[in-house]
């Protein structure tokens, strides 16, 4: 049954003074309410100024009673109002919704009362001609979809990113633009400190708990031929390092499994070699430098300038002398490949640049001079914003280059003094210290700029290491500290009884100091200091440890080991 | 005299008595058209913790006082939640047998006022099948979330009554519906070309609902929902504004939420096309009167075609092969202007927001006061760290708003090939997608259930 109301004009009339009563109400009210919310919204009862200046002369008398009671007077009306607004928008919120019912129904019973019976329509539609208006308006509406998407999509892209690169893409293909840093392998440890010589290794799982003359956790130990300075690389299986006594200078490449030597390359003989010894520490020799591996080609250079490509297998590529690098400590700046570059690191009393070596065929592609003294620094590789970048610290400058053309990208005047450590870097930032000097943060760019200094630990010889959250160093002094490496914080300090010359590595998020007695400091890599443990090889080393499948390979003053859990 | 005024008098007794019997009628059916309001009147008594949050400090006494330690609210016990499912299970059924077999719209408006009461504010509008779109969204794209079973049986029983019986979920389930149902006074048929605009955008909506919800970015459904403000009374005001205005446009352009803009509608009407057994104009064979031709204020009425159109079957039949041909043909553009999109899309996205101020305090220099960018640098979090999340988070837009654009696309197509579809009707009957199964057209139609159901 359908409930229809009989109204007569009278009951329609009243109806409809009831209706707009309520309907003018509601508004008053809406409007009251709208009022009492932006109050609500935006004013801070306690920011009344009349408070705050009675509360800044109680301030400067608190024994002053009356001043106190002022406050409490002020503070409890402050309250007393922003409660009572509160009120009428609670209030007003149901009168509204009152005013609004009563509003509806009259209508409501208007209308019903008003609804004229069924008619039937005019013409019969025409369903065809209906369906193919119908089309017309649905690809009008999606072009318009269609049309604002794609305005939008151009429109609305005002502060995003730039296009970053995509996952998967290796890097190295590409010259410029759109390169990420590669993830460290957990495998391949290729340059002096691993991937791009960041100091970061992957994989997880290293052993922490060692002891070499216990023979704990040992894996193997060998003794390396020939003396030297220079650390083990890694490509799978394959162990490279150098080592040389007078003039001969080899590059030995070790089962990093059994420790068998399983090739020896002589680096001797080359045409352009010296006939007399450069000057160098004569502790140091002249296998300072770390060689560089890309799985396929194994590079070494020697502090005498000679500069020797092997293959994987020790058949020799290519060989040659590129100038005696002269130095008051002798050369110790080690190799970096990039794509099928190798990058020399050239430094002398008589000239410094960059060099960049055909790795087929040794043919020198390009040199760029640099500015300045010359340091004992390696280069690092680092991607700023898609772009790879190769970065010296140097002396007065830290400089950037294109690691395929060499072209200076950027330098920043900041260093001095004997160079040793090379830069720290993470996806934002690169990181140059100098003993006695300073530490700069600098943000890489066009126009460099020093976001945050510090002076107070300063290694002499040691590497910064660096993450996106912490910067850690480890000192020639024995101190041990980690810094806010966005901010400059420090975060934590600790002193260590012996010096540092071994540049820290990070792996499975714990930081590995090595010191120069053989002891391994292994601490959390987080923002407060916790030693985890700390092992000893019971030798003395200067060297810089390489990992690689949960193995952690550490050259000392005689011996190699692998150490694994 | 006094005999002729005795029964004029009495005829005045008469005539006065019938009148106010009369108006005693009218005042009860008010009455019964009033109750509803009433009741939905009454149910607001239930928000007396309005604007229960702290707005500045507490004064600081003097005098020895502690405060009392702050409350926390217990959970919610497990059973209500299996209570929600049986009053929503109990609700569609109820809801069905009104529209279907008792045919009774004052049933289901009474419906629709036990829906607004429970669902509404009894439940402040949460969980509502509407919004659980996205918890099952958010479950298939994301292991590290589990769907609360609630939530999932929210967003498929509405699903299967449609299946079975149409929108009866619409009819008089929804809160949100409801809420229009009953404010819905005097409707007014839009322009064709503003309809068909207009009811594109739920299509859309639900696509960039299920795109935020599946990248973790926002529930944009609950963001937007425009009466939960109502049912809570606490939203932000310019959601409590949208909701009164929608509520006011609902009174002439009726249940404006769920025609143009309620992304779980699009999925009901679906599933609503294969219903089983659907609500009917009549109640038995139609006569083809067209008295019910303009009475469904959604436009659900498909009226009787018995000549098939003059048009030559073979333009009908290219036509229709073109429409199917071109639905890939929609997907792969929509696909292509959705990627083209996706990092402006990832804008929504609270991290991507976050960055994006960062970027700019660093290139203008111009120290950001946001709330959000004090948080970041008290959260001792870095920027590389920030801005790789950011690309990762445009990365996963990139790979996942193709497949919305695809979906705009089919349904484009799959919209097109329904309108070159060539068939004849002898009788009126309701749109299956977009009938609401409201009861509005049942007392249109002069031919009435022989058990007298029908009210």
């Amino acid at each position: 049954m359908v409930m229809k109301l009989n109204l007569t004009e009278k009951d329609i009339s009243v109806l409809k003074v009831v209706s707009q009563v309520a309907g003018i109400f509601s508004l008053i009210v809406a409007l009251t309410m709208i009022f009492s919310l932006v109050q609500l919204k935006i004013i801070n009862p306690l920011d009344n100024p009349v408070i705050l200046s009675v509360k800044e002369q109680y301030d400067k008398d608190p024994a002053n009673a009356s001043n106190a009671e002022q406050v409490r007077a002020m503070d409890l009306m402050a309250r007393k109002a922003y409660f009572s607004s509160r009120w009428q928008v609670e209030t007003g919120s149901y009168l509204l919704l009152a005013g609004a019912i009563v509003f509806i129904l009259c209508q409501r019973i208007i209308s019903d009362n008003e609804k004229a019976m069924p008619v039937i329509p005019g013409a019969r539609p025409d369903v065809s001609a209906k369906k193919g208006k119908n089309r017309k308006y649905l690809i009008a509406a999606a072009s318009v979809i269609m049309v604002t998407a794609i305005a939008a999509s151009f429109m609305l892209r005002a502060g995003l990113p730039e296009p970053m690169s995509k996952p998967g893409l290796s890097a190295g293909k590409s010259t410029k633009g759109s390169l990420k840093a590669p993830e460290p392998d957990k495998t391949n440890w290729p340059f002096f400190r691993g991937q791009d010589s960041r100091g970061i290794a992957g994989g997880k799982n290293y052993p922490t708990d060692w002891n070499a003359e216990e023979g704990k956790n040992i894996s193997w130990k060998i003794e390396v031929p020939k003396r030297g300075k220079s650390s083990p690389v890694i490509w799978e299986d394959k162990l490279f390092i150098t080592g040389a006594e007078n003039k001969d200078c080899e590059v030995y490449c070790i089962n990093k499994k059994t420790g068998d030597i399983l090739w020896t390359g002589s680096a001797g003989n080359i045409p352009g070699e010296p006939d007399v010894l450069p000057r160098m520490d004569p502790e140091a020799g002249l296998a300072v430098s770390t060689v560089a591996t890309n799985g396929k080609e194994v590079c070494a250079v020697f502090a005498n300038g000679n500069l020797i490509c092997f293959d994987m297998n020790g058949k020799q590529k290519w060989a040659k002398n590129i100038g005696v690098p002269e130095t008051s400590y002798g050369y110790s700046s080690s190799l970096v490949i990039y794509n099928d570059i190798l990058l020399v690191q050239f430094d002398s009393d008589k000239k410094i640049s960059l060099l960049g070596f055909d790795l087929e065929t040794g043919e020198q592609k390009w040199e760029t001079p640099r500015n300045g003294r010359p340091v004992w620094s390696s280069p690092v590789l680092a991607y700023f914003k898609g772009q790879p970048q190769l970065i010296i610290n140097g002396n007065p400058a830290v400089s950037s280059y294109d690691p395929s053309t060499g072209k200076e990208l950027w330098e920043v005047e900041c260093m001095s003094g004997d160079v040793a450590p090379s830069v720290a870097v993470n996806s934002t930032m690169a990181y140059a210290v100098t003993d006695y000097v300073r530490l700069v943060a600098i943000k890489p760019g066009p126009s460099p700029t020093i976001v945050w200094d510090d002076n107070t630990y300063t290694p002499d010889v040691s590497s910064p290491v660096a993450t996106d959250k912490f910067l850690f160093l480890s000192t020639g002094t024995g101190d041990v500290a980690c810094y806010n490496s966005e901010k400059g914080d420090t975060l934590w300090t600790h002193y260590y009884m012996d010096q540092f010359y071994a540049s820290p590595i990070i792996a499975d998020d714990m930081v590995y100091f090595l010191d120069r007695s053989g002891v391994m400091h292994i601490v959390k890599a987080d923002s407060h200091y916790e030693l985890v443990a700390e092992s000893s090889i019971g030798e003395n080393t200067d060297c810089t440890p390489a990992f690689s499948d949960k193995k952690i390979y550490i050259r000392g003053r005689k011996n190699l080991y692998c150490i694994s859990k | 005299m006094g005999g002729l005024g005795g029964c004029k008098l009495k005829g005045e007794f008469t005539i006065n008595k019938r009148t106010k019997n009369k108006r005693i009628k009218n005042l009860e059916l008010i009455m019964k058209k009033a109750l509803p309001y009433i009741i939905f009147l009454l149910l607001l008594s239930w928000h007396a913790f309005l604007f229960a949050q702290d707005r500045f400090p507490r004064p600081e006494f003097e005098t020895g006082y502690t405060y009392p330690t702050n409350q926390l609210p217990l959970q919610r016990a497990q059973v209500w939640e299996y209570i929600d499912v049986a009053v929503l299970i109990g609700a569609l059924a109820v809801a069905a047998w009104l529209a279907l077999k008792k045919r009774s719209r004052q049933g289901l408006i009474w419906m629709s006022v036990f829906s607004l009461a429970y669902f509404g504010f009894y439940r402040q509008g949460c969980i509502c099948s509407v919004g659980s779109v996205q918890n099952v969204s958010l479950a298939l794209f994301n292991n590290t979330y589990t769907i609360p079973l609630t939530a999932l049986i929210f967003f498929i029983i509405p699903l299967l009554f449609a299946l079975a019986y149409g929108r009866i979920f619409c009819a008089g389930v929804c809160p949100l519906g409801a809420i229009q149902e009953l404010t819905a006074l005097k409707p007014i048929k839009l322009p064709k070309t503003v309809e068909t605009f207009l009811a594109s955008v739920p299509f859309v909506y639900l696509g960039l609902a299920v795109l935020f919800s599946a990248t973790n970015s926002q529930f944009l459904i609950c963001r937007f929902d425009p009466f939960v403000g109502i049912f809570r009374l606490d939203a932000p005001y310019t959601m409590i504004i949208f909701g009164a205005l929608l509520l006011l446009a609902g009174i002439f352009v009726n249940r404006p939420y769920c025609r143009y803009l309620c992304p779980y509608g699009v999925l009901l009407s679906v599933f609503s096309r294969f219903a089983g057994r659907h609500l009917t104009i009549t109640p038995a064979e139609c006569t083809n009167c067209r008295l019910c031709e303009d009475s469904c204020p959604y436009d659900a009425i498909i009226p009787s075609n018995p000549e098939v159109s003059t048009e030559e079957p073979g333009k009908s039949r290219k036509r229709f092969i073109l429409s199917f041909v071109l639905i890939p043909v929609f997907a792969v553009a929509g696909g292509f202007i959705l990627y083209n999109l996706a990092p402006v899309l990832a804008g929504v996205n609270s991290n991507v927001r976050l960055a994006k101020e960062i970027r700019t305090e660093n290139e203008t220099g111009i120290e950001s006061v946001t709330k959000s960018v004090a948080a970041f640098k008290e959260s001792g979090k870095t920027e590389a760290e920030l801005f790789e999340g950011e690309a990762a988070i445009i990365r996963q837009f990139e790979k996942s708003s193709p497949w919305v654009g695809v979906f705009l696309g089919i349904s484009l197509g799959f919209g097109m090939v329904s309108l070159s579809l060539r068939s004849r009707k002898n009788e009126y009957r309701p749109d299956q997608g977009k009938c609401y199964s409201c009861g509005r057209c049942f007392k249109y139609c002069p031919i009435k259930a022989k058990n007298g159901n029908e009210t």
